[in-house]
């Protein structure tokens, strides 16, 4: 390689919007990370064949009935939103609380939360066989139905968390700024959180749905979830090379984790303990919960506690809380239990029908699968390719520079010129 | 990056910069914010929210007047609450404008006799898709002695066993119809004559009204509807059906037109009664008024317009 001047910019870096992006590290990136790509470019045409097919044939190719109203897409669509919220969370406490630990983390974060909440978004629309209309969110909303609220708050939220993103790496506006995008990046957050749960809290007509309990546990799976997978993708690109971390940032996190699990089971307790305790049992109530706990839906649901109690029991030790493998397998165990959590959620709506008919469980079709496998593919492929070519690091200088103000705050602050 | 824009000009004394660490009035500023951002969503759920004071002050022309000594004539209620909801002012493209009547329905489930002959002539009269999996009314076989939803059969193959009853089900045209109040678009609405109809040029498919009802009345076209040519009724969409939700529509395309409905029509034993709360002589007002009468669900409050007698 040969000396460039320092005013050149390196070779392979093409700067736009302000932002380097390293398009030579593309070119220099190894087969193993080529055929990775190609696998999931592959993987994302054949969900965008699969969704062609449900245009042009209509709701039929997929498995959703009358009776399952709906599906795949609306397990994954509270899955990856609730995922979104782990790397805000995180990235909101150095901000916010100073967590100066998890800097290091924050833009991965941050687009994380974008490319999620850009999943889930797509899944919904997905599942619209006549997508176009939905101008009609736009033309003539209803104030009184949630989807507007959850639909909106997710398309602004993803826009937010991409412009955050933006201002972190391009350092526009410093400090200053990335707070007060924290500011606003954290209620909005809530919001979603709190809409995407109202989407099932507030229909009377789904029993185990009609749950005031349903907005906080969303709200704790979410952040557990969340930082179980930004710990496993953050130890990925360690392992990689792409971004260094400190033992003792993992081991914060791991905390962190263990904290929300327990927050998350405890709820889930509370909730279960409501629908079974003498005084407050309805019968539609228990006979509908049943399913899930001894009947045709237990596979579910059952996956949630012991997985969950699993992975609490994983961190929960002094001694092993800080080894790599017990951290990465709690999270994996925690992400998993979060999605059977969801996949039930969506089941327990319609396990037991609102004119008291159970339905055997639902499994998504073949096309349905290939929507949702297309779309991870697709949210997983604009992060691989990120990870090469954003500049995703957090500068030395910037971590140091905040622990020096740290420090210069307890000095006394001296107009230039002014002598002791 | 620069680090240097950073720094702001702080009280002397200060012990930590602004941005970079957990300050009071930085968390009081956030939890403002989320307080403000959650009540932007409850204020209006608030302020939508049925309440029988607000609907006691908007009588509709066609109310009823009060009895005199105080006590109110339960049909001007009954009437008043049946207001038109999210209607865009104009009745849905497949229907004839709303006249004054307040259309409800009473089914005599005592006469019931389970034979479904009501369910055939709506699929009939409706061009229900013959292969869409679906119909508006569902008749649930129930043992005696109790309405028990959970242990009530839809598939049962012998009917008018004697020691069963019956019990049909269909859209209840809610006063406070939680499909309307749940469609993000407003593809569905509450025309003034209490009939809740939906717009399939509209309809996203969401599918949020099918969650909604606590009827189980919304059906959703999952295939091309697909009805004999000479059997489809030219008074009712067919084809843009397609893909959308679909119910009862208490025949908006005969009821607006003078006649009763296909399946009060059809009924071998005279259950089903459907009239026009108003006119103080129909049946179904005079049901009302004379026979202890009762609604599916009624502790949901969503005031079913449809009444079972029996």
């Amino acid at each position: 390689m040969t000396m460039t001047e320092l005013s050149t910019p390196q070779p392979g870096i093409k700067r736009f919007i302000k932002i380097d992006w390293n398009i030579g590290a593309l070119k220099t990136a190894s087969p193993r990370y080529w055929s990775f790509v190609w696998m999931l470019i592959i993987m994302t045409t054949l969900g965008v064949l699969a969704w062609v097919v449900v245009l042009t044939t209509g709701g039929n190719a997929m498995g959703q009935r009358d009776n399952f109203t709906w599906g795949m897409w609306f397990a994954d669509y509270m899955f990856y939103v609730g995922l979104a919220a782990g790397g805000l969370v995180v990235y909101a406490s150095v901000h916010l609380f100073g967590a100066e630990q998890f800097r290091p983390l924050s833009r991965l974060a941050v687009l994380m939360a974008g490319l999620l909440t850009m999943v889930a978004l797509l899944g919904d629309l997905t599942d619209l066989v006549r997508v176009w209309r939905i101008f009609w969110f736009v033309v003539t909303p209803n104030i009184s139905a949630i989807f507007v609220y959850t639909g909106s708050a997710a398309g602004f939220y993803m826009v937010l968390c991409f412009v955050d993103l933006w201002i972190l790496v391009t350092g526009v506006g410093g400090e200053k700024l990335a707070f007060r995008m924290t500011l606003i990046a954290l209620p909005v957050a809530i919001y979603l959180h709190t809409t995407t749960a109202f989407v099932l809290a507030l229909n009377k007509s789904r029993e185990l749905w009609n749950s005031a309990v349903m907005v906080p546990i969303f709200l704790t799976s979410a952040v557990a979830s969340g930082v179980a997978l930004l710990l496993i993708c953050a130890y990925i690109l360690q392992h990689y090379h792409v971004l260094e971390f400190k033992k003792s940032m993992f081991r914060s996190l791991a905390t962190l984790l263990a904290t929300v699990i327990i927050m998350d089971l405890f709820l889930l307790v509370v909730e279960i303990a409501t629908v079974y305790w003498p005084t407050a049992a309805k019968a539609g109530h228990t006979l509908r919960f049943s399913e899930f706990l001894t009947g045709p839906y237990a596979w579910q649901f059952l996956p949630v506690l012991t997985l969950g109690i699993i992975a609490f029991a994983l961190l929960a030790g002094r001694k092993t809380r800080h080894i790599p493998a017990v951290q990465i397998t709690a999270s994996a165990l925690y992400v998993i239990a979060i999605f059977f959590k969801r996949y039930t959620l969506m089941s327990m709506g319609f396990a037991i029908g609102p004119l008291g008919q159970t339905q055997n469980p639902y499994i998504p079709s073949l096309v349905e699968a290939l929507i949702a496998i297309g779309l991870l593919s697709m949210g997983m492929l604009f992060f691989t390719i990120a990870t090469k070519i954003l500049p995703l690091r957090v500068p030395l200088e910037e971590h140091a520079a905040a622990s020096e103000r740290a420090d210069a705050a307890s000095e006394p602050t001296l107009e230039p010129g002014v002598a002791l | 990056m620069s680090q240097d824009k950073t720094r702001d000009e702080r009280p002397e004394g200060a012990t930590a910069p602004e941005g970079t660490t957990f300050s009071r009035r930085h968390f009081l500023t956030s939890i403002g914010i989320a307080a403000g951002v959650v009540a932007a969503g409850v204020v209006p759920a608030a302020l939508m929210a049925p309440s029988a004071s607000a609907e006691d002050a908007t009588p509709t022309a066609g109310a009823a007047p009060s009895v005199p000594g105080g006590s109110t004539d339960p049909l001007a209620e009954i009437i008043a609450a049946d207001g038109p909801v999210n209607y865009p002012g104009h009745p849905v493209h497949y229907a004839k404008p709303a006249g004054k009547e307040k259309w409800a329905m009473v089914i005599d489930v005592k006469a019931c006799v389970g034979c479904r002959k009501c369910v055939y002539a709506c699929v009939e009269e409706n061009n229900i898709g013959r292969t869409s999996g679906f119909t508006y009314i569902q008749v649930l076989e129930m043992e005696p002695g109790k309405i028990d939803l959970e242990s009530a059969v839809l598939d049962y193959d012998e009917a008018g066993r004697p020691d069963k009853w019956y019990f049909p089900v269909q859209c209840m045209h809610c006063a406070h119809p939680p499909c309307v109040y749940g469609c993000p678009v407003q593809a569905t609405w509450k025309e003034p004559d209490g009939i809740v109809v939906i717009d399939y040029n509209k309809c996203i498919g969401c599918r949020n009204c099918m969650i909604t009802c606590p009827y189980g009345a919304r059906h959703f076209n999952w295939v091309r509807p697909e009805v004999p040519a000479a059997e489809i009724n030219p008074k009712v969409p067919l084809g843009e059906k397609a893909w959308t939700a679909e119910k009862c529509t208490f025949c908006v395309q005969r009821t607006r037109n003078g006649q009763t409905t296909a399946c009060v029509e059809a009924c071998p034993t005279g259950a089903r009664k459907f009239g026009d709360l108003n006119d103080p002589n129909s049946d179904v007002a005079i049901l009302l008024k004379t026979r202890r009468v009762w609604r599916l669900k009624e502790e949901y409050s969503t005031e079913p317009m449809i009444w079972y007698v029996g």
